[in-house]
């Protein structure tokens, strides 16, 4: 079977666990809700600051959320320890990596639409359908470059009992260039890009999920050699 | 070829002073073992003697801390997938996913092995373990016995030329026992090498062609399998 086979078939599994337990994606989408609650009590009832920072909570909630998804995501392969089972295989690492990460980003994905209408309206921001569209977009290209350092350090750190600490820690200086970038675009679609430098940012966070998908699939199978 | 190389390829599982070290603590050390294709080995000792890091070692899950390991004239550094392609273990852990059904669990390890498993074979593998009226529930159900048969079948699916079992009959019934008993028979029969660790020296000694007595990370003495019984009883 080659690589592609061996992906897919990893996230099947993972889709099929998702559906099987909705309880992972239901809390990481209440906790996302209840960050963006969360930080529109904060800033107060001014909805001009609100709509100014709308794009960085959007972010924030993405982040935050997805240290959660992806510590679920490992917590469940050492349940009974069937990641192993699965190292055990005649499977090359790099497919198990890339099936994990890919099915962390589409979980990740599955959190815009229900985050981005409750930051529009918590946060009074208009925005029209193509807005919207460029919006989706930008959320996937930060999802995938979250995902890609995110399950290579939750792999890591996934025996270890402070992997809630770990992880963040880890993960969160790493991720500053995504973070930038996403919190620059999405703040420019909320509110308006009369410089037209949406493209630049959106650039910059594809390049940066390229290299993030390209180098952790390659320290991967080095971070699991000893078993994860 | 060298007569050392030749031997070397010709063995199942040739270790040269091999060792495993975790922080200041050796697992196992200077272990020199030669596993002939076919035969059944077994491995006892008491709690942390290293059965289980020589299982696990052999099987690629830990990286040597010292010596050599061959796996049918393979290094399993440098040819991982071919070594994991030819051997199998099934250990203290079952590798399931409680949300999975039994029959999905198949699938997966199918799958990503690269082949197709269809569902009446699957079915016809489930009823050999007693599972086949249960194959649509989620395995997190399952009673720890029932778990051990479904990780056991791996033994079955993969047609592995070694296979590796640490603690088969640990949580099995009598007839689960009897079940592995045969299947280790079956594998001798179809000339695979069998290395299996256990504490149930009865019942392992009497199906091997050889034991191994580790104690401390050592490889302490090795006979037949009465004389490992004659050697240290029936409890280890």
């Amino acid at each position: 079977m080659n690589l592609i086979g061996q992906v897919i078939t990893v996230v099947r599994k993972d889709l099929l666990l998702e559906w099987r337990g909705k309880g992972r994606l239901i809390s990481v989408l209440l906790f996302g809700v209840v960050t963006l609650l969360l930080f529109s009590f904060a800033v107060g009832p001014d909805s001009t600051l609100l709509r100014a920072a709308a794009g960085g909570f959007l972010v924030l909630a993405l982040l935050l959320s997805s240290t959660l998804g992806l510590s679920e995501s490992f917590r469940v392969e050492q349940e009974q320890r069937a990641i192993e089972g699965l190292l055990l295989l005649p499977v090359d690492p790099i497919a198990l990596y890339y099936g994990k990460t890919l099915s962390n980003t589409l979980f990740l994905m599955l959190l815009a639409p229900v985050l981005t209408p409750v930051a529009l309206i918590l946060y009074s921001v208009q925005l029209d359908l193509s807005g919207l569209a460029v919006l989706l977009g930008l959320w996937t290209l930060a999802a995938a470059g979250l995902s890609a350092p995110g399950t290579l350090y939750a792999a890591m750190t996934s025996r270890l009992q402070s992997q809630d600490v770990l992880l963040p820690l880890l993960l969160f200086p790493l991720v500053i260039p995504v973070l930038m970038g996403s919190v620059k675009s999405i703040t420019l679609i909320l509110t308006g890009d009369p410089m037209s430098q949406v493209g630049s940012w959106a650039t910059l966070l594809a390049s940066f999920a390229i290299i993030y998908w390209s180098l952790c699939g390659l320290l991967f199978p080095h971070a699991i050699e000893e078993g994860i | 070829m060298s007569l050392r190389a030749a031997d070397s390829a010709t063995l199942a599982v040739q270790t040269s002073k091999l060792g495993k070290r975790f922080g200041r603590q050796w697992a196992l050390a200077h272990c020199d073992l030669q596993v002939r294709p076919g035969e059944v080995l077994l491995l006892a000792g008491a709690n942390g003697s290293g059965k289980t890091t020589l299982l696990r070692l052999i099987a690629g899950l830990y990286k040597p801390t010292q010596g050599n390991l061959t796996i049918y004239g393979m290094d399993p550094d440098q040819e991982k997938l071919a070594c994991r392609r030819t051997l199998t273990l099934v250990g203290h852990d079952n590798y399931l996913y409680s949300q999975l059904t039994a029959l999905e669990m198949l699938q997966v390890w199918t799958r990503l092995r690269g082949a197709e498993l269809p569902e009446a074979q699957a079915i016809e593998l489930l009823r050999e373990v007693d599972l086949d009226e249960r194959r649509d529930y989620a395995v997190g159900g399952f009673s720890a016995g029932m778990r051990k048969r479904l990780t056991l079948l791996r033994t079955r699916l993969e047609e592995p030329k070694l296979v590796l079992l640490d603690e088969p009959f640990s949580a099995l019934d009598a007839a689960g026992q009897n079940l592995i008993e045969e299947w280790i028979e079956g594998y001798r029969s179809a000339g695979k090498t069998v290395v299996l660790a256990s504490h149930n020296l009865p019942r392992a000694s009497k199906m091997c062609d050889r034991a191994i007595l580790l104690q401390e990370g050592q490889m302490l003495w090795q006979g037949t399998g009465s004389e490992l019984l004659d050697q240290v009883g029936t409890t280890v």
